[in-house]
């Protein structure tokens, strides 16, 4: 359904991405670990075009795109099919939560007032925001703000979502919630991509994890496999360190 | 030496003019405003070559002062108005510019160059995450700008906005060298009439703060409503 293929991405002088390829089947849940910097966020906002490779290309079930052409007609197709969720959660602030969930469905889908509402409510509803919609975002926790995001996305009814870090920004007490909300969003089947650090969570809801290293994928295997059975030193050392910290 | 007496009838007077000045400081924000929008965009849009004149047009008009801005509006305008519409074959006497429109012109001039720098500021602080999340769904650059960017700008700018209404209702007391008449120049006058120069001006002084009252209140409230 998705597939990048040799992503290379250099910021300045640094190569941020040397050659990544992936690919992600309709159904997957995969979640990108790694140590920071090692481009995990680059390559989640090369599939959305917010940042552009220099070379490689990017197929999105009919949607083929060769990065060294600017193709906006097929950055918007993109764009429409995936989701993202930010680490900073980057909500609208000058919009309540409903407003952020209806916004797009507005803006960018042209569906009516009415229908924007109904389906922002029921997204809303399922993360449990049922009682803030009509607070602004000055009023809301971590937590809230997070679940808000996650509403907006799954609003535009994605193809695929990507949750960049969705929990690195939240107080401890706050994470719960909203694993617990993505692993409801995962589990109902829509594909998705997760960058995170919660190593536990990871293997209980992925059917896939993806090690990156240094700008490349450095493995990539079912849970077990990366888990248990991983021959990669820097893996090893990695997963030691995560453990230490957790 | 200090008359009491005289203090409510020159108040009367000063009053007078008191809407005059109003509405040329009114008209000075709004033009300024506009301008100095204009010049935000292109610097954070950072268009070539618009942006470097930009910078130039800021630094001449921070720099030089405001008086000199005037007198050269002043001496200046009337024979240029004159050759730029004669080359469109209209006869223009330029020297029949009434000298408030001069005055309005000079501090519109000098003010875009101050409410630039605000409305710079107030996009600088709109942070680029919203940005990025909008346009990951798909939003327009201008669906952007006019649903989420503009009404947090606006917000942010309101109050160095209105800051800068008490600078040019300050600045309009320049207006006295080409004879425009606003709250301090009548003072001048009223004054020059009776002598009572120490009354008058504590009475301008009364005004101005008044105003100054009234602005910063009005703002708070805007702000305030606005900001959620
Ligand atoms: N907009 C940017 N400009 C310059 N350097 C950047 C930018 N975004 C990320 N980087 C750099 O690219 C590298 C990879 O960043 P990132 O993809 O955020 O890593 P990760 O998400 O794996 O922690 C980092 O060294 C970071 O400093
Ligand atoms: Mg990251």
């Amino acid at each position: 359904m998705l597939e990048l293929k040799n992503i290379k991405l250099s910021y300045g002088s640094t190569q941020v991405l040397n050659g990544v390829d992936l690919s992600v089947k309709r159904g997957d849940v995969v979640s990108i670990i790694g140590p920071s910097g090692t481009g995990k966020t680059t390559l989640l906002k090369c599939i959305n075009s917010l940042a552009r490779p220099s070379s490689g290309t990017i197929a999105f079930d009919d949607v083929r795109m060769d990065y060294q052409k600017l193709d906006r007609t097929a950055i918007q197709a993109i764009r429409l099919r995936t989701a993202m969720v930010f680490q900073q959660f980057n909500v609208f602030k000058n919009m309540t939560v409903l407003q952020n969930v209806m916004d797009p469905l507005v803006v960018v889908q042209r569906k009516s007032k009415e229908e924007a509402r109904r389906i922002a409510l029921e997204e809303l509803d399922r993360v449990g925001l049922s009682n803030k919609i009509d607070s602004y975002p000055s009023q809301l926790s971590g937590g809230q703000l997070q679940r808000t995001g996650i509403a907006r996305a799954l609003a535009v009814k994605p193809d695929v979502m990507l949750f960049d870090e969705p929990t690195s920004s939240l107080d401890p007490e706050l994470v719960g919630e909203v694993l617990k909300v993505i692993r409801d969003v995962t589990s109902s089947g829509i594909t998705s991509l997760l960058v995170t650090h919660e190593m536990q969570f990871a293997r209980n809801i992925s059917n896939r994890i993806v090690f990156m290293d240094r700008g490349v994928v450095a493995a990539d295997g079912s849970p077990a496999e990366i888990f248990e059975a991983s021959s990669n030193p820097r893996l090893t050392q990695f997963l030691t360190t995560e453990h230490s910290i957790q | 030496m200090f008359d009491s007496e005289v203090l409510l009838p020159d108040l009367w007077d000063i009053l007078g003019a008191v809407p005059v000045t109003l509405a040329m400081a009114l008209g000075i924000f709004v033009f300024s405003t506009m301008i100095g929008s204009l010049f935000a965009m292109v610097e954070y849009r950072r268009i070539p070559l618009l942006r470097e004149l930009v910078v130039a047009y800021k630094v001449i008009f921070k720099g030089v002062p405001m008086v000199i801005v005037i007198f050269l509006a002043y001496y200046g305008l009337p024979p240029t108005s004159r050759f730029l519409t004669s080359l469109v074959g209209i006869d223009y006497n330029g020297h029949s510019t009434p000298n408030w429109i001069t005055l309005i012109v000079a501090l519109t001039l000098c003010v875009s160059a101050f409410q630039a720098e605000v409305v710079k500021g107030a996009l600088n602080s709109f942070d680029n995450g919203q940005a990025e999340a909008a346009y990951s769904l798909g939003y327009r650059k201008t669906q952007l700008f006019r649903r989420v960017m503009l009404p947090q700008v606006i917000v942010a700018a309101i109050p160095d906005l209105a800051n800068s209404i008490m600078v040019i209702m300050k600045a309009l007391s320049l207006g006295f060298a080409i004879e425009v008449v606003d709250i301090f120049a009548q003072s001048q006058l009223t004054a020059a009439l009776n002598f009572y120069y120490l009354e008058a001006f504590l009475i301008a002084v009364f005004v101005y703060m008044v105003i100054a009252y009234i602005v910063t209140f009005v703002a708070d409230r805007l702000e305030r409503s606005l900001r959620v």
